[in-house]
């Protein structure tokens, strides 16, 4: 039993003091709110944009 | 439906239309049914969406669609603004109605789909105004194709990842994740030139848990630039968040952070507390069984070779 306790000791890690670290959202990305690619099959038969124009919204 | 595959594989620039009223579409193993009872609505599959075609009628989730004359009705409660195309709002019968605009067209929406509390149920109205009489339509053209299967999966089914996925010669699934910019495309491309490998997507895959504590990743149709979709599936072997370097190199990631980051580089239902709770908690577990590393690399084969040692 000792031992183990002994074990324990050595296993245990040393302090590391918290880090507080941002990871970076990008809304836009992440809520599908523009096209993905021009002209498919929306309305007018363009797409979500203007005929012949280039796509107003199209996002990732 | 009259579709033949090999055609459809070697032209997805066409749109496929369907002689029956409805189609069927199967992304990561959910099967997803688009019926119309209206004679004069052809229905058609545009772009890489044709590869996910299936015959299979039993279906997870079914959107009946038609034509309506759409105006600024009563929606519900509004939930979630996208900030462009689509609006959420939540009904008296505990239903959804997802609300697309665009400015081209003006306020009036162009497209509501409606649907029953778990997204298994709905309807899709398309504005008849603003369609051309003979056009095909795909009334689940994106963003409602994905949003659709954003919301099925939130509850209990998986997590779609901003990432590009391949299959490699040995059939091990790797998925590099990462938010535009980071390099998703390029590594999709470093791949695409080696023999037996299969691009599952270049911008975009599932995840789901199956049996014994693995998971799986699945190609989408919502490709990336390189356009690289298929309806394949391979078992997730590592996960590498991505970004460009001076050098190739690889760094552990403790699962707080791989958690974080596998947040920040999905597709969160915001609007819905249980669709929340199950992503974070569908991520965790994730990361407890599949080893995460931040790959730094440089456009070169000698990132592909990196990866092979691994």
């Amino acid at each position: 039993m000792k031992e183990i306790k002994e074990n324990q000791k050595q296993a245990k890690k040393p302090y590391a003091r918290p880090v507080l670290k941002q990871i970076a959202l990008r809304p836009e990305e992440a809520v599908l709110g523009n096209c993905k690619t021009a002209g498919i099959s929306g309305p007018v038969s363009t797409g979500n944009c203007a005929p012949g124009g280039p796509c107003s919204t199209q996002g990732s | 439906m009259m579709i033949e595959l090999a055609e459809v594989e070697a032209d997805t620039s066409r749109p496929r239309t369907s002689d029956a009223r409805g189609l069927q579409l199967s992304i990561a193993g959910i099967k997803l049914a688009l019926k119309s009872t209206d004679p004069t609505m052809k229905l058609g599959v545009t772009g890489a969406s044709k590869l996910f075609l299936t015959e299979e009628t039993a279906c997870d989730a079914t959107l009946s669609a038609a034509w309506g004359l759409l105006d600024e009705e009563a929606l519900g409660q509004p939930l979630f603004d996208s900030g462009a195309l689509w609006k959420l709002y939540r009904g008296e019968d505990d239903g959804f109605t997802l609300r697309f605009a665009t400015p081209y067209l003006g306020e009036r929406p162009y497209k509501l789909a409606r649907f029953n509390h778990d997204f298994t149920q709905g309807e899709v109205l398309l504005h008849h105004p603003f369609f051309a009489q003979d056009q095909v339509l795909f009334p689940l053209e994106y963003p409602l194709d994905e949003l659709w299967l954003l919301n099925l999966l939130a509850r209990g089914r998986g997590a779609e990842l901003h990432c590009s996925g391949i299959r490699d010669e040995r059939g091990r699934g790797i998925l590099f994740v990462g938010q535009s910019g980071a390099g998703k495309t390029t590594m999709s491309r470093l791949w695409e030139a080696e023999p037996g490998v299969e691009i599952l997507s270049d911008d975009r895959i599932v995840l789901r848990s199956v049996e014994d504590g693995q998971y799986c990743m699945y190609g989408t149709p919502w490709h990336g630039e390189a356009e690289l979709s298929s309806p394949e599936k391979a078992p997730l072997a590592a996960i590498f968040f991505l970004r460009h370097g001076e050098r190739n190199h690889l760094r552990d990631l403790n699962r707080a952070e791989a958690c974080a980051r596998l947040f920040s580089c999905s597709f969160p239902t915001y609007y819905d507390a249980a669709g929340l709770d199950f992503t974070l908690q569908f991520f965790e577990q994730l990361t407890s069984a599949v080893p995460c590393r931040e790959l730094s690399f440089v456009p070169e084969r000698e990132a592909v070779e990196l990866l092979r040692r691994f």
